[in-house]
């Protein structure tokens, strides 16, 4: 919501500075942001009551004063007579219509109407619908405006099924479904209550009689209308958080006194539907309890003042506002109390709790580490997707299609995640992942899986470099040094897959509970204290690999190369390894395979970039003596 | 020239990989959590209705509710749990106050887009015992903050709402920007949620907390996409050593 700083501080004795205005809006737990005059509101969705400026201005009012600026219409009004019926007075508890007449609608905007749609208020459309959408931004109650001429019949309020396309004053067509809350005329939907009017009752620039309609609905009514129907409705923001019951007849004074600045009025009548349920809300005084709430040492005086500044009638007893929707209780009171002193200002109280063990030596704690320990990297997948097995539990509403059950392995996921780093040229894939999975039978069940899959080299170090993962690696370190057969594996046919690749892949998946104890407690858990690193933003250019073959033939030398060869960083060097070491026994010479991935996080790097790094950084290791690389 | 047999051949260095940077976040944090006293509980992520909104005083018209906030499954018999809340009200339900329990874990909203995810990690704390207040609160909070960002981390505290705790709050820490951040949501428990549980409510009092795993994650490790954690990316996730 947007308030103009200069409009509300009208409503406001003191003129606080816009840092100063600012800073007591957070303190009061108004977000905002500031653009200029205007403040742009972010309000908690309990405080429907600050969604205008006399809204603000009450809650301001403990800090800066009230100023009363609202000029009313005061004169007595003729009661209006109106064929309605309230069908629904659940949905709608009390309502109010005023009819006007006057008798020139083509008028010039008084300077503060004029300066609001200057300012926040948006296009103009017509006399009538302005002073109403300003109305909503000075008290925050939304009010409708009807061509009088346009309702000829009895006028209904009702909750009821509805099958209907109902054009909007705004143009648009909704296709109404279910139970709404609706006026109707002669069978026709002309409004969907507490959002928007519709197109054939709207006022136009030449409409001269106007009926406006003021009603407090229940939010349970009318919540979710606007985002069902995707109308953008200030009425409907207001409504699902609760307008004031008891400002009916205080509204439409003013609509009367506004439209009284700006024309001639010819008639005014006005009438009240239902009661403003009056079970007005007392709290007993108890000071007590509030600082047993928040642990502060106020006195019974100081608590009554801060409430009065809020606009709480203060009697025998605390009586609530009837706008103030959000307090019940003596803790909502607490609120208010702290949001005067300043939540910052509460000073801080230690707790008495003793240090417990941490639960770090458990299964997950376990499997984690043998699986890090192993080079594997966790991965955390959404739940979502398409496949719809017969276990599969359905989500009612979901993203969309491919994502409206949830899964019942983890294989997909995890294959999805092998797929997506061998696209992006990594030849050394270890994944695992440990989650809850839900499925169906007669219960909802839950069984916490581990799923691990691998392709690819078994690593990036010599003696690895040219083996590739299989099942046996697998049965290594998972079934063999266990001397049991617990994991299952298979591999997975790349035939469905679409990929090129030809490394085979093997997938693990089991549930926790079928792993026995004796595999558990022969494990350990070997964690480390989080040292939050630095992280590094991924390129999306392309890599390049240079593989390079270095022939030794000083002995004395070769752990020096490698160790210059290890050391050897760059910022367009993303990884580095030596991936062969051969001793040619004949020759007396040894050969090391060294690689070098290139990537920029700026460009796609060219062929001459790369060769113009691969001389800067080969250079030492090329002039050592009795090094050389055959062709370069 | 020296003999081939006493060269060693090149020292093999353990490739290791890694836990995912969100549950190394999420133990950082229960770790803490459990340094200053409490106890972590587990619960299911498909909830009923009465455990993940009506408990937690999550009245039938909040906006939260509503089928475009909430996952709803098997014709509207359960829901994907919207935070790890229900859990806590599982544990009271089977104690005894004082209690200090956090419950952390997987949670949806239904929401997709550059800075919301439909699943994401929540770690949330409760404690119930005689005359805990709101300055209680305070300290508890800034114990916790002092061990993410150190002792010279500049804190605020600003009113707030949530169904389940009166008063509410909402605390930010400055950043080196010199903007306010937010960092996590906390409260006085509401008495309604302590009597739903059958606690006194006028002999108990509560506090509670809830961080966001991932806005802390990317806070520490300065990744600026939410969205980076769930690609699954060998290039990111080796980062995390």
């Amino acid at each position: 919501m947007k308030i103009n700083y200069l409009d509300l501080t009208n409503f406001l004795s003191e003129k606080p500075s816009k840092e100063e205005l600012s800073q007591k809006l957070f303190q009061l737990g108004h977000e905002h942001e500031i653009h200029g005059d205007i403040f742009d509101m972010e309000l908690t969705p309990n405080r429907g009551d600050c969604l205008s400026l006399i809204g603000l201005a009450r809650d301001l009012a403990v800090f800066f004063g009230k100023s009363n600026s609202i000029e009313l219409f005061n004169d007595d009004i003729e009661p209006l007579e109106i064929d309605f019926e309230n069908l629904s007075p659940k949905d709608c508890p009390k309502i109010s219509f005023l009819e006007i007449e006057i008798e020139d609608s083509k008028v010039e905007y008084k300077s503060y109407l004029e300066n609001f749609f200057n300012t926040i208020g948006g296009n103009k459309a017509n006399l009538f619908t302005d002073i109403s959408n300003y109305l909503s931004y000075e008290l925050g109650q939304p009010t409708h405006c009807f061509d009088r001429e346009a309702i000829k019949n009895k006028l209904i309020f009702e909750n009821k099924k509805c099958n209907a396309i109902f054009k909007t004053l705004l143009g648009s067509e909704v296709s109404l479904k279910d139970r709404n809350c609706v006026f109707s005329s002669n069978s026709e939907i002309i409004s969907l209550a507490g959002v928007m009017g519709g197109a054939s009752t709207a006022c136009s620039f030449n409409t001269k009689k106007v009926l406006v309609e003021c009603a407090y609905f229940n939010p349970e009514s009318i919540i979710g209308k606007s985002i069902k129907y995707n109308l953008v409705s200030d009425a409907a923001h207001k409504f699902e958080r609760g307008v004031d019951i008891a400002s009916q007849e205080m509204v439409l004074r003013r609509f009367t006194k506004i439209v009284k600045d700006h024309a001639k009025i010819k008639s005014i009548r006005f009438k009240s539907f239902g009661e403003a349920h009056n079970e007005d809300l007392n709290i007993p005084i108890n000071v007590n309890k509030i600082n047993k709430i928040l642990g502060t040492s106020l006195n019974k005086d100081e608590y009554l003042k801060h409430l009065k500044g809020l606009g709480f009638d203060i009697l025998d007893e605390i009586k609530v506002p009837s706008y103030r929707h959000d307090i019940e209780t003596n803790n909502d009171l607490a609120e208010e109390i702290a949001r005067v002193i300043g939540y910052n200002n509460i000073k801080s109280n230690p707790i008495n709790l003793q240090k417990i063990s941490d639960n770090f030596d458990g299964k997950v704690a376990k499997l984690e580490s043998l699986l890090v320990k192993n080079g594997f990297f966790e991965v955390i997948n959404f739940p979502f997707t398409s496949s719809n097995e017969k276990e599969s539990i359905n989500i009612d509403n979901p993203l969309d299609s491919n994502r409206n059950s949830l899964r019942e392995s983890l294989k997909n996921s995890l294959i999805e995640n092998l797929l997506y780093n061998e696209r992006r040229q990594k030849d050394s894939i270890k994944l695992f992942e440990i989650s809850d999975i839900y499925t169906k039978g007669i219960q909802i069940k839950q069984q916490k899986k581990l799923g691990l899959i691998i392709s690819g080299r078994q690593g990036h170090n010599y003696n690895q470099y040219s083996k590739k993962l299989d099942q046996k690696y697998l049965n290594n370190f998972l079934n063999e040094s266990h001397g049991k057969d617990i994991f299952e594996i298979v591999e997975i046919s790349r035939n469905s897959l679409n990929t090129k690749k030809k490394d085979k892949i093997y997938y693990v998946e089991i549930p926790l509970e079928e792993i026995p104890d004796s595999f558990f407690s022969k494990l350990s858990t070997q964690r480390k204290a989080i040292d939050f690193i630095e992280y590094k933003p991924i390129s999306e250019y392309p890599s390049s690999t240079r593989d390079f073959s270095f022939v030794i033939e000083d002995m004395q030398v070769v752990h020096e190369i490698i160790h210059m060869l290890n050391n050897i960083s760059d910022e367009i060097i993303k990884d580095s390894f030596l991936f062969d070491y051969y001793k040619d026994d004949k020759r007396k010479i040894i050969k090391l395979g060294y690689r070098f991935i290139f990537q920029s996080h700026l460009k796609t790097l060219s062929d001459s970039e790369i060769n113009k790094k691969v001389n800067e950084i080969l250079s030492p290791t090329l002039e050592t003596d009795g090094v050389s690389i055959p062709g370069m | 020239m020296s003999n081939l047999d006493i060269i060693n051949p090149p020292v093999i260095f353990n490739e290791l990989g890694t836990i995912h940077p969100i549950n190394q976040t999420k133990d950082f944090l229960l770790r803490l959590l459990s340094d200053i006293g409490f106890e972590e509980v587990h619960g299911p992520e498909i909830e009923t209705e009465e455990f993940n909104f009506d408990m937690l005083n999550i009245k039938k018209s909040h906006p939260a509710r509503q089928m475009h906030d909430t996952f709803y499954v098997e014709n509207k018999k359960n829901v994907l749990r919207t935070h790890t809340s229900p859990v806590q009200i599982r544990s009271m339900l089977e104690s005894k106050p004082p209690i200090a329990f956090t419950s952390a874990g997987k949670v949806y909203r239904k929401d997709d887009d550059a800075t919301h995810l439909p699943m994401f990690h929540q770690v949330e704390g409760i404690y119930v015992d005689e005359n805990v207040t709101f300055a209680n609160l305070k300290d508890l909070i800034h114990k916790i903050l002092y061990e993410l960002f150190g002792d010279n981390v500049q804190i605020r505290f600003r009113p707030s709402y949530f169904p389940f705790t009166e008063p509410s709050a909402e605390v930010d820490i400055l950043s080196d920007s010199g903007k306010w951040l937010e960092i996590l949501g906390c409260g006085v428990v509401n008495p309604v949620v302590l009597e739903n549980c059958n606690i006194n409510s006028n002999k108990y009092s509560g506090l509670a907390f809830g961080l966001g795993v991932e806005r802390i994650a990317m806070l520490k490790y300065g990744v600026n996409d939410i969205r980076e954690f769930y690609k699954s990316n060998l290039d990111f996730l080796a980062q995390f050593k």
